[in-house]
Parts: structure tokens; C-alpha cells; sequence
């Protein structure tokens, strides 16, 4: 009887609720990032085609983005399973939607920050060379923000095996 | 003819840059020559990387490297997508200008 205070049958929604939190949020992050971004490389790459390259250098920090909440989705799925062979415990169950929630959502941000930045800096290091440098380094910052999402994702899924 | 001569010989780069660019377009619409093949095997490579890469290394590692701990393979899997990252922003770097002035070179000696 006890076990099923801990364990309700409802449990693994919010463990579900996690992984497609993280999926969706962080590929709404990159999605934007891609598109805005995207939309000045294409005004870049009329006048100046040798920048298309390093132009391209948000749309590779959006594809991480996406690559975090892809993690975190796959660690929660690997710990999810039906009920008979697994007790999920609602601990597990919320644990798992903040997990999702804290990627999706600093993804979420973080490609939304990278798209703003990539659409302005390429523009501008269409007129000024030496922006490149900075642009990137915004850029870096940007993308950490994501990062620390998965990190504490990464250190919320290890509580599960305690 | 005269007073097309006349008017590019006056305007200089930027009029030549034009005429170059309607020509180009009138005699084929293909992008293989205005993109350089190197240029997009990198491309194509990097995009496998970061497709395959941090996904592939997470799987692999799961068990051989780390018995079964996802958290250690989770991480490792996001250092990979970020030195895939690294890895692109040095190649990216280190295509400088020379490279499109070569080219940009070539691509007058063609016309």
C-alpha cells in the first residue's frame, strides 16, 4: 500500500511530460536560431559568398542546442518503462519534467539569444571584419546558457538510482 | 557594343561585377562552380558529425566506456557536439580571405 503512494499510475506522465518538454522547447530554441540566423546569412551571402562559411557558425550552435535536448530526452527514456518490470516513482516522474523543462527551456532561450545574435553580428561582419571575434564569443555565451540547462538536467537524472 | 564598352571600361568593379553575375546566370543555373567542392565536403562532413556524432557517441560509450552510466555518457555526448563546434569555428577561422581572393581570381580568369 505503500508503495503505491509512491508509485501512482500517473507517474510516468510527467516522466513523458519531460522528454517531450525538452524536445519540443529545444527545438523551438534551435528552430529560431536556424531560421533567424539563417535569414542573415542569406542577406550576407548576396553581396559577400566567402562569408557564407564562417557566416554559418550560429546555425551549428542552434544544431547544438537541439543536440542537448536530444540527450535529455534519450537519458529519461532510457529510465522510463512499463509499469510491471519497473516502479516509476512520482519522485522520478517530476524529477524527469524539470529535467525536460530545464533544457527545453534554456534551449529555448539560448536559440532565441544565438538567432538574434547571428542575424545582427553576420550583417555586421559584412561591414567590419574584426566583429567576427566578438560575434562568436556572444555567440559561445549564448549557447552557454543551453549548456548550463543540460548540466543541471545531467545532475537532476543521477538522483534517480538513489 | 561601343557604348556597352564604354560604360563598364567608366564604372569600373562594381559595373563588371554586375555584368559577370548576368552572364553566369544566363548561361547556366547550376551552383557547382560558385561554391568550391572542398568547401562542401566540410560542409557535408561537419554536418554528418554533428548529426551522428554526439547520438552515436552517447550509444557507444554507454556500456563499453562508462557500464551503464547515462549520466557520464550524456556529458560526454554534449562535449562531443561542442568540440564538433570547436571544430568548425577553427576551420571556419581558418578559411581567410586568401582563399576567397584565389578564387574570386579563377573565377576571372574563366570569364
Amino acid at each position: 500500500m505503500a508503495d503505491a503512494d509512491y508509485t501512482p499510475k500517473f507517474a510516468p506522465f510527467f516522466g513523458m511530460a519531460g522528454i517531450a518538454f525538452a524536445m519540443t522547447f529545444g527545438c523551438i530554441g534551435a528552430a529560431f536560431g536556424t531560421a533567424k540566423s539563417g535569414i542573415g546569412i542569406s542577406g550576407v551571402g548576396t553581396f559577400r559568398p566567402d562569408l557564407i562559411m564562417k557566416s554559418l557558425i550560429p546555425v551549428v550552435m542552434s544544431g547544438i542546442i537541439a543536440v542537448y535536448s536530444l540527450v535529455i530526452a534519450v537519458l529519461i527514456a532510457g529510465d522510463m518503462g512499463p509499469p510491471p518490470d519497473l516502479n516509476y516513482s512520482l519522485f522520478n516522474g517530476f524529477m524527469h519534467l524539470a529535467c525536460g523543462l530545464s533544457v527545453g527551456l534554456t534551449g529555448l532561450a539560448a536559440g532565441y539569444a544565438i538567432g538574434i545574435v547571428g542575424d545582427m553580428g553576420v550583417r555586421s561582419y559584412m561591414y567590419q571584419s574584426r566583429i567576427f571575434v566578438g560575434m562568436v564569443l556572444i555567440l559561445i555565451f549564448g549557447e552557454v546558457l543551453g549548456l548550463y540547462g543540460l548540466i543541471v538536467a545531467l545532475i537532476l537524472n543521477t538522483k534517480s538510482r538513489g | 557594343m561601343a557604348t556597352r564598352r564604354i560604360i563598364s571600361s567608366d564604372k569600373g568593379v562594381l559595373d563588371v561585377d554586375d555584368n559577370g553575375f548576368t552572364s553566369k546566370a544566363n548561361e547556366k543555373s547550376s551552383i557547382a562552380p560558385a561554391v568550391p567542392a572542398h568547401v562542401i565536403y566540410k560542409l557535408l562532413g561537419f554536418t554528418l558529425a554533428m548529426i551522428v556524432g554526439p547520438i552515436g557517441f552517447y550509444f557507444a560509450s554507454l556500456n563499453t566506456l562508462f557500464g551503464g552510466n547515462s549520466t557520464y555518457a550524456g556529458a560526454s555526448a554534449a562535449i562531443v557536439a561542442n568540440i564538433v563546434l570547436m571544430g568548425y569555428v577553427i576551420v571556419a577561422f581558418r578559411e581567410d580571405q586568401s582563399e576567397a581572393m584565389e578564387a574570386a581570381e579563377k573565377e576571372r580568369k574563366g570569364k
